[in-house]
């Protein structure tokens, strides 16, 4: 859920953008990070860890622990935590281990 | 890319060096890793109280902004959403805006990079929905996102009660307090008062025997003295308390000691904030976990530090400046954690790791 009032600091979401998890469309808000915009519209898992293939989601939220990794727009291993959402943003669960070389990067 | 003063991390202590160096001339780059100025104090909404004489108690995420503002008539270059990676071979420092790399050669450079949270392990804490006590209030002041409905906090720090307290103004349920120890860890008595008042349940003696769930945190076995409590939550946040982030020092080649109040491992320094590379400096937490004076004041000494190094202080005022900041700290600091610091700075020639990597 999102904080559209904070008790705090008040009204602070302005600007919503659309994104996609999994093929489906949610809603978020410009400053959010990945992360966060997930888990406003309920998703915590954001993906398996290699080895003992658990569930993993947000933990530091400060790019230090790397729990949070994704794939955003084709790209893997990005920290959610530290990437802020932005309109159309194709986002999907890192399931496994990246391919490191790919012929996209000329290897 | 060339800087008179490289300062990593633009949270509070960074930022107070920076006020100190930047108002007499130098020529000052702050590189920050995430998209705005102030680090952790962006998601703070609690009121600071004990602060330098020169700032009024605020709240602080006013802090933040009040730390930025003040910068903004002088010579300041920001490099935000970069992160310091490495060291060249010629002193550089190896910075990477997450596409490329590019060298920047300072004269001085200053690591203010703050500290990290430590995790408290059980069965399954690794299930989403178990977060750090900072996550979750980032998640709430910063993202304005509800990180969940139902939640029990473990630990019970000055930082546990200040965030249990903001997650229960946006409406979560917090179902309790778990505490390893018998009492109460935080000082500030206001702030229990604060939390009991809500008629939040505070479980002392007690520990986490395990996290229950599918693909999420649903139900955590609290072990009691007498016996074993379930509550069913979808949010566990746990204060693991915090050490210094200590990479970038690592990469300059410092030396390192120990002192378990400040936090575990930390630099080498003498009471300029100097580390054992005469070029190094550094302030804030990565000196040592400390309160929100002391980590504005570390930034103001290891700031006049810099600025007597290239000549913009001269010496006398600079050597009146020290005392009086030091004098401010030995005010403001906890008395154990500025014991610990005094032993710190006591045993610089004579460091525990040096020329090796810790982790
Ligand atoms: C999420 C969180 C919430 C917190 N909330 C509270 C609270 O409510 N109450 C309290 O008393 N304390 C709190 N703290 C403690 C907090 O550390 C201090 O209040 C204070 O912000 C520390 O100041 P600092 O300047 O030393 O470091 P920080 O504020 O952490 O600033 C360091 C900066 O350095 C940047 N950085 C680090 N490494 C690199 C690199 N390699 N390259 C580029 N940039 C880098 C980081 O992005 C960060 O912005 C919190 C800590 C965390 C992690
Ligand atoms: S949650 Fe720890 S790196 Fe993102």
């Amino acid at each position: 859920m999102h904080i559209e009032d904070h008790p705090v600091l008040g009204k602070q979401l302005q600007a919503p953008v659309k994104f996609y998890f999994n093929g489906q469309e949610y809603k978020a808000y410009k400053q959010q990070t990945v992360a966060a915009a997930l888990i406003a519209n309920g998703i915590k898992k954001f993906g398996l860890s290699r080895k003992l293939v658990q569930s993993r989601g947000l933990f530091c939220s400060r790019g230090r622990c790397c729990s949070c990794y994704m794939t955003v727009n084709g790209e893997d291993h990005v920290r959610t935590c530290m990437t802020r959402i932005d309109e159309g943003m194709i986002v999907s669960p890192n399931l496994e281990d990246p391919v490191i070389r790919s012929d996209r990067d000329g290897d | 890319m060339e800087t008179e003063v490289l300062i990593i991390g633009g949270g509070p202590a960074g930022l107070t060096a920076a006020f100190e160096m930047a108002s007499r001339g130098l020529e000052v780059t702050i590189i920050d890793e995430s998209f705005s100025l102030g680090g952790q104090l962006c998601q703070q909404t609690q009121l600071i109280r004990a602060l330098p004489s020169a700032y009024q108690p605020m709240a602080g995420f006013k802090l933040a902004n009040k730390l930025t503002e003040q910068l903004k008539d002088f010579s300041v270059r920001y490099l935000l959403g970069h992160r310091v990676i490495g060291l060249y071979a010629d002193g550089s420092i190896g910075v990477t805006d997450e596409k490329d790399v590019f060298p920047v050669k300072a004269k001085k450079i200053l690591v203010a990079t703050g500290a990290a949270e430590n995790a408290i392990s059980f069965p399954k804490w690794t299930l989403p929905g178990v977060i750090t006590i900072g996550a979750a209030q980032t998640l709430v002041n910063r993202d304005f996102v509800m990180p969940g409905k139902e939640a029990l906090i473990v630990g019970s720090s000055d930082f546990a009660l200040d965030v249990a307290y903001q997650l229960m103004e946006v409406g979560v349920n917090i179902k309790g307090i778990i505490e390893k120890s018998a009492v109460v860890n935080a000082r500030d008595k206001e702030k229990v008062n604060q939390v009991e008042k809500k008629g939040i349940p505070f479980y002392f003696n007690s520990y986490v025997k395990e996290a229950k769930g599918n693909g999420e945190v649903e139900a955590i076995d609290i072990q009691l003295q007498n016996g074993i409590l379930t509550e069913t939550v979808d949010l566990v946040c746990i204060d693991g308390s915090r050490s210094p982030i200590l990479d970038s020092f690592y990469q300059l080649g410092c030396s390192f000691g120990y002192q378990e109040v400040l936090g575990g491992w930390i630099p080498q320094y003498n009471k300029h904030f100097q580390t054992d590379q005469k070029n190094v400096f550094l302030a804030g937490n990565a000196a040592g976990i400390s309160n929100h004076a002391a980590l504005l004041l570390t930034g103001m000494i290891s700031g006049i530090s810099i600025c007597e190094e290239l000549k913009v202080l001269n010496r006398d005022a600079f050597k009146e400046l020290t005392l009086s900041y030091w004098r401010e700290l030995e005010n403001l600091e906890n008395k154990d954690a500025w014991q610990a610091r005094i032993r710190h700075i006591e045993k610089f020639s004579a460091p525990l790791l040096k020329d090796q990597f810790i982790s």
